[in-house]
């Protein structure tokens, strides 16, 4: 039998179901929930099960495929039914009566008509449209696909590269290296450059000069980083073993050990994004007000009680945001160190989220699972990047 | 004021439209390569000068920063018919190149000719390993041009400080030198190392005449399973694992590009004794030793003693020129007169000299045999990245090789190889990710106790879904 009436019959009651509830809630009719929810449930089905042409639920398809094509559904599904409880809420309140808030400016800078915005805004909407959401969408088709190019053809493979993702032990080595990887470089360059910045904000000669030099690193593009500290590591020749020679450590594998590569990444990661750290933080302790400090001084405590109390807590904004750039910066921008620095390697070690679908994708040309894998990325950037929105726009906030 | 300023602008806008109606009377013949520090130079300084012997076409190379991005970008030119005469693909993407139908056979295209306006074709005169590489389904398929084989470099200050009179030729004479070596009291920090890169496990597997892959080397049939996990391949691993665990290895890691930039700079510092490498970087090397003051010398690439037949040759690396598809017939032309002029006999020698690639040529290796190549190549019409090259000044007047005993070295290995089908180099899809498969297996064998048998097997299991994959898209149904 074919799988299509299942896949669709169970969202349409699910559906029905609880928007029947919701709408009863609302004071609306049931009927009426029960029927727009059992028509958006075939639609959010279908959005997914369209396009894949209900392959998940194809008879000699694994559970994976099948609890991965339902989780699918689920999304679509969220996705409709939520527009359809949206509409009820908008309905409702079109039908209240207006509230009167007297008479009305006319507000300035106003368009009148609909067109001329879009007119404005068309050159920026056409290069997004095409450079952008474009190649977005195509990602999602090129995810179901055997695809490489130059080659003659490309084979459908439904989800695979999606789920083989689920029994590759790789993949979820790269996971933790990319999480380890990262919280390293947010700890380490954070108390770093705050300890820096610390050092720098005091009143000393010259101080305009250093803090102009500490942010000099951020100029530089990761790749002469790379270069630079491939360079310093390496294990034979290289400057930071020469010099911890002469302090009686030996010799230290920084490239070719897995256990010191991933520090390698992370010392020229944080040396990396220092300067944009430093800078913020110097910022930030200029909007400690002095007067607090003062009087704490007054009543007896001492400089470490004065930043333990007093400007490590004022500064948490700052913090809170550099922690939000800095994640981003670990997840994606890594890239150009990692490229020069250890390709990846020893043993994977280095082997970031991001670096791994470069290697898919480019490297291997398999550009099917390199889209799989970064659908997955995409959907932690979103995570991120909502966290990055509400931090800067709420709780970043200077002074009083 | 104002209105001379617009007039002068008019008249410069008319100037450069009227740049390309001058350039219409040329045939353009673009050739894409993956170069772009001196090698493009060379290559632009070339077809400058061709373009001048041959004013009906114009020869244009463009650069790119690697394979891998000129692989991309012929794909999606491809796409948009918009591809070049001429495009270089390194040896692995040959199965790639040949399955993709943008390119046409050199042979094809030259059909019976001996010559393209007034060039010789004479393709016989190419050594046996090169032609062998690029003779696919029995005709000639591609231009060679830049061709290499692993050799190894010695420093010779250090091995004969060890008494170790000339560089080991096996694997075991390599492990003794090492072992005199690093009891000196003096000794390096590192006695052996090369770059973990997948080329070198083929080159000595080639050496024991162990196929890659199955339907000889992917030469008689497409080839649809690897076969690298052989005993031949295992010993390969099993022995670097041993001088790894005897503290002789300097391993260079599996960073790609950058373990070649590791190696050199363990060997250029004198850390390292001995170290395989890419021919192509002979004049680097034996340079950098001459300035530094060690002796450099050059050797073949060590092999496995206990081999079956002990050593059966080596194979070439590098790339080679492809032809596109379905040219005017006047580009085609002149692409085929552009390539077989920038492969003769001055412009391979030349092209050897300078960068250390092996001279593809037997009569350019004559020439250079001789004392007078010097005033050839000036009469061939010299490129200026030649004549800044200070080696090529230094022997002037004298016979090449003897002044420069390590550029032979490379084409001695390949014309001493016997030719089979483990030494014609393997042909298959989806190569350059499978190399990658091997390299990785080749870090997990030195950076863990795994055992290289079951490690090479794992590879080879992962290698086969890349290749399955691979002619699922590409074979002909």
């Amino acid at each position: 039998m074919s799988p299509i009436f299942p896949v669709l019959a169970i969202p349409a009651a699910l559906g029905a179901i609880i928007m029947a509830w919701l709408f009863q809630r609302r004071r609306l009719s049931p009927a009426l929930g029960a029927a727009a929810g059992g028509a958006a449930g075939v639609v959010g089905a279908l959005i997914f099960m369209l396009p894949l042409n209900f392959c998940t639920f194809e008879a000699e398809r694994d559970t994976i495929d099948r609890v991965f094509g339902a989780a699918l559904i689920g999304i679509g599904m969220a996705l409709t039914l939520w527009l359809v409880q949206w509409g009820a809420g908008w309905w409702q309140a079109r039908r209240a009566p207006p509230v009167d808030v007297g008479f009305q400016f006319q507000q300035p800078g106003v368009f009148r008509g609909r067109l001329l915005p879009l007119v404005f805004l068309a050159p920026t909407l056409i290069i997004l449209a095409l450079f952008l959401y474009y190649p977005s969408l195509d990602t999602f088709r090129l995810s179901t696909l055997l695809v490489r190019l130059g080659a003659r053809r490309t084979a459908f493979v439904c989800v695979d590269n999606f789920t083989s993702l689920v029994a590759d032990p790789g993949y979820y080595s790269s996971l933790l290296t990319t999480i380890g990887i990262s919280l390293a470089i947010v700890v380490l360059g954070l108390a770093l450059a705050l300890l820096i910045a610390l050092a720098a904000y005091q009143p000393v000669a010259g101080a305009r000069i250093y803090r102009t030099l500490l942010i000099w690193p951020y100029a530089i593009s990761p790749a002469v980083a790379g270069v630079i500290f491939l360079l310093l590591f390496n294990p034979a020749g290289g400057i930071i073993n020469h010099l911890l020679n002469g302090i009686g450590i030996p010799n230290i594998p920084w490239l070719n050990n897995p256990t010191f590569a991933p520090w390698a990444v992370i010392i020229a990661s944080v040396w990396k994004s220092m300067g944009f750290n430093i800078l913020f933080y110097i910022a930030g302790l200029q909007n400690v007000p002095k007067d607090l400090q003062e009087s704490a001084a007054i009543d007896g405590a001492n400089a470490v009680q004065r930043f333990r109390h007093i400007v490590f807590p004022l500064l948490s904004p700052i913090t809170f945001f550099l922690i939000i750039t800095n994640m981003t910066y670990a997840f994606f921008e890594t890239f150009g160190t990692i490229d020069y620095l250890t390709r990846g390697g020893p043993l994977e070690s280095t082997t970031t989220l991001m670096y791994r679908i470069y290697q898919v994708g480019i490297q291997n040309n398999d550009l099917g699972k390199a889209a799989a894998q970064s659908i997955v990325l995409f959907i932690m950037v979103i995570g991120l990047t909502i966290l990055q929105f509400r931090s800067t726009g709420r709780r970043v906030t200077y002074g009083a | 004021m104002r209105k001379s300023l617009l007039l002068a602008v008019a008249l410069l806008v008319t100037l450069l439209a009227m740049v390309p109606a001058l350039a219409q009377d040329a045939t353009e013949v673009k050739m894409w390569i993956a170069f772009t520090d001196n090698r493009l130079d060379w290559a632009k300084q070339k077809a400058a000068i061709f373009n001048e012997k041959f004013p009906q076409y114009n020869v244009v190379v463009e650069g790119y920063n690697n394979y891998e991005e000129l692989f991309a970008a012929t794909a999606l030119a491809a796409e948009q018919n918009s591809l070049p005469a001429i495009v270089q693909y390194f040896e692995v993407a040959t199965q790639d190149a040949r399955d993709s139908g943008y390119f046409k056979p050199i042979a094809e295209a030259l059909g019976d000719r001996t010559e393209v306006n007034g060039i010789p074709v004479n393709l016989e005169d190419i050594i046996a390993p090169v032609s062998a590489y690029y003779t696919l389904d029995g005709q000639w398929t591609s231009m060679p041009w830049n061709t290499s084989s692993a050799i190894m470099f010695s420093n010779m200050n250090i091995l004969n400080a060890a008494g170790v009179d000339s560089p080991p030729a096996t694997w075991a004479e390599v492990e003794a030198a090492c072992e005199a070596i690093m009891a000196m009291d003096n000794a390096p920090e590192y006695c052996f190392t090369w770059p973990n890169h997948g080329w070198f496990f083929e080159q000595w597997l080639a050496q024991q005449n162990g196929l890659f892959a199955n339907n000889d080397n992917g030469r008689a049939d497409r080839a649809t399973e690897v076969v690298f996990n052989s005993p031949a391949g295992v010993a390969i691993l099993q022995w670097l694992d041993d001088m790894k665990s005897k503290g002789y290895l300097y391993y260079s890691g599996a960073q790609g590009g950058a373990s070649w930039a590791t190696v050199d700079q363990s060997f250029q510092g004198q850390q390292t004794a001995m170290a395989v490498y890419s021919s192509s970087d002979t004049a680097i090397y034996t340079n950098t030793g001459r300035e530094n003051g060690y002796e450099v010398l050059a050797s073949f690439m060590p092999y496995n003693q206990d081999a079956e037949g002990g050593w059966t040759g080596n194979l070439i690396g590098g790339a080679s020129l492809w032809l596109v598809n379905g040219l005017a017939p006047e580009v085609e032309d002149g692409a085929l007169t552009w390539l077989l002029w920038l492969t003769n006999t001055e412009n391979a020698a030349e092209w050897h000299q300078v960068t250390g690639y092996i001279a593809i040529r037997q009569s350019s290796v004559d020439l250079l045999n001789t004392e007078g190549w010097y005033d050839a190549l000036v009469a061939n019409g010299a490129s200026q990245v030649w004549l800044d090259n200070p080696a090529v000044q230094a022997s002037q007047g004298k016979v090449w090789y003897a002044e420069n005993p390590n550029f032979i070295v490379a084409s001695d290995q390949l014309a001493q190889s016997t030719v089979t089908p483990a030494t014609s180099g393997a042909l298959l899809g989806s190569f350059p990710a499978i190399r990658n498969v091997v390299t990785q297996a080749i870090d997990t064998v030195l950076l863990t106790d795994e055992d290289p048998a079951t490690v090479l097997d794992n590879a080879a299991a992962e290698a086969n879904k890349i290749l399955e994959e691979y002619n699922l898209l590409n074979a002909p149904q």
